[in-house]
């Protein structure tokens, strides 16, 4: 294209102030869920996964030697611990063998509905957001794997957050203290409802909880199942000692390395965004998601 | 002497090196290193590179450039507010750019300072930005920390990008 020179200057003129106006724009907008970004994130994601899994490999196995050196030092002790640790759990084996019998006899006298069935695969976390405002995490499988929208991502110790964005072969994780997570629990003992909302802080909130009365430090939360995203009884955390009605989760968010991430069949009930979309480009099967 | 492969090739491929190493400490930035509570805190690499390039090569990081290299980042993290990097890289292009001749030739610790002050601006802009779209104040810790780190690794960031810059043709556009 050709241009005149003193268009020419006016249109280099007009560039930043063109720009700058483009993306303030965007990062407004985006709040509002456009799926031109989805795909665009997606498509960006999947392009890229390569390289972060190439890249995120001698990291991995450094942090790995690292830790090995350390547990050298630690294998005493531990052991001591291990042992300890045995003895309580065979005890608890033996209470769960016998309460699991007890189960199965309650079950079959009530004509209980068998729980769908629930499969799992491993994710590896090739990247992290990276940034102060944001918790969230790249993993290595995508729908190639089986993996879709709405999963629930979890570590052996309890929950980790959800699948919010999928790809061929990456998925991204929204972390349960990421400011857009707002997960329904209850508390254990008293079966009180509440939500689990992050703030980007490592121990997210509980708010809305229904009797404020006698919540103590050290009590165990596990999801409600409300909404069908989640289904109840994951373990997420206990009720923080530092005060102020947060939760320390179970799971170690802070150095996430390999995950779960699990299909418990629930098709959830939220749309996916309360704007209309134009069409329905990813299907109808866009899981609920409370949020973005 | 006789020029090597880079120097030669100086039409195409090096002139895309501020580009290229930008794009790179973006994904730097982004990669997991499994140190406890990192990824929340990972030093900002990019804005090392906005700002080198912005004050020895403008020329080959162009406004449209910075622009791209912005929502690349905020495509790949996740963001929610997508386009928010690429304002942040944008103001902070244009901010330096109208500080160059302080900075062209200035020793280390002046540019290390003038980086300090440029992250500090970065950072309050985007917790306020990000807080405003929340439409709650959100806690201004992890910004602070994010920022003394990223000030913190400017060090490393410049001795790779001069590195880097070596390739660069010397001719200013």
């Amino acid at each position: 294209m050709r241009l005149s020179a003193p268009m020419k200057a006016a249109a280099q003129r007009l560039t930043l102030p063109f720009l700058i106006f483009v993306s303030a724009l965007f990062a407004v907008l985006g709040k509002a869920d456009i799926l031109l970004f989805d795909h665009a994130r997606v498509l960006l994601a999947d392009a890229v996964s390569p390289i972060f899994s190439v890249a995120s490999k001698p990291i991995s196995s450094f942090s790995d030697a690292v830790a090995d050196v350390e547990d050298v030092f630690a294998v005493y002790r531990e052991n001591q611990e291990l042992r300890e640790e045995n003895d309580r759990l065979l005890r608890w084996q033996e209470a769960a063998r016998r309460l699991a019998a007890e189960n199965s006899d309650l079950r079959s006298l009530i004509r209980f509905a068998p729980e769908g069935a629930v499969s799992s695969i491993a994710a590896q976390v090739i990247a992290d957001s990276g940034g102060a405002f944001l918790r969230n995490v790249m993993v290595n499988v995508g729908s190639n794997d089986g993996v879709q929208r709405g999963q629930v991502a979890m570590t052996g110790e309890g929950l980790v957050g959800r699948v919010v964005e999928v790809g061929s072969r990456t998925s991204r994780i929204l972390l349960l203290t990421d400011i857009n997570s707002h997960i329904p629990v209850t508390i254990e003992s008293t079966h009180d409802r509440a939500m689990l909302d992050g703030d980007n802080a490592d121990q997210p909130r509980l708010v809305y909880l229904q009797a404020k009365s006698d919540v103590t430090s050290g009590e165990r939360i596990v999801t409600s199942g409300s909404g069908g995203i989640f289904p109840p009884g994951l373990p997420v955390g206990v009720i923080s000692s530092t005060g102020g009605m947060r939760v320390q989760p179970y799971a170690d968010l802070s150095r996430l390395e390999i995950l779960r991430i699990v299909d418990y069949g629930l098709d959830g009930v939220l749309p996916q965004s309360a704007v209309p979309a134009p069409k329905p480009v990813r299907g109808a099967k866009n899981t609920a998601d409370t949020s973005r | 002497m006789t020029p090597g492969i880079w120097q030669r090739d100086s039409g195409t491929l090096t002139k895309l090196v501020p580009v290229l190493t930008t794009l790179l400490f973006v994904i730097i930035s982004m990669l997991p290193f499994h140190i406890p509570g990192f990824g929340s805190i990972a030093p900002s690499f990019a804005l090392m590179a906005v700002f080198h390039w912005t004050i020895y090569r403008p020329d080959l990081l162009p406004l449209g450039a910075v622009f791209g290299i912005g929502l690349f980042l905020d495509l790949l993290n996740g963001t929610p507010y997508v386009g928010l990097s690429a304002l942040i890289f944008l103001l902070a292009r244009t901010a330096v750019l109208s500080q160059r001749r302080m900075f062209f030739e200035a020793p280390f610790l002046v540019l290390w300072i003038g980086f300090l002050g440029l992250t500090a601006a970065c950072f309050l802009f985007e917790w306020a930005f990000v807080s405003m779209l929340q439409f709650t104040p959100l806690q201004p810790r992890l910004f602070i920390f994010q920022a003394v780190i990223t000030a913190a690794c400017f060090p490393i960031g410049s001795y790779f990008l001069a590195l880097a810059h070596r390739a660069v043709p010397t001719s200013e556009a």
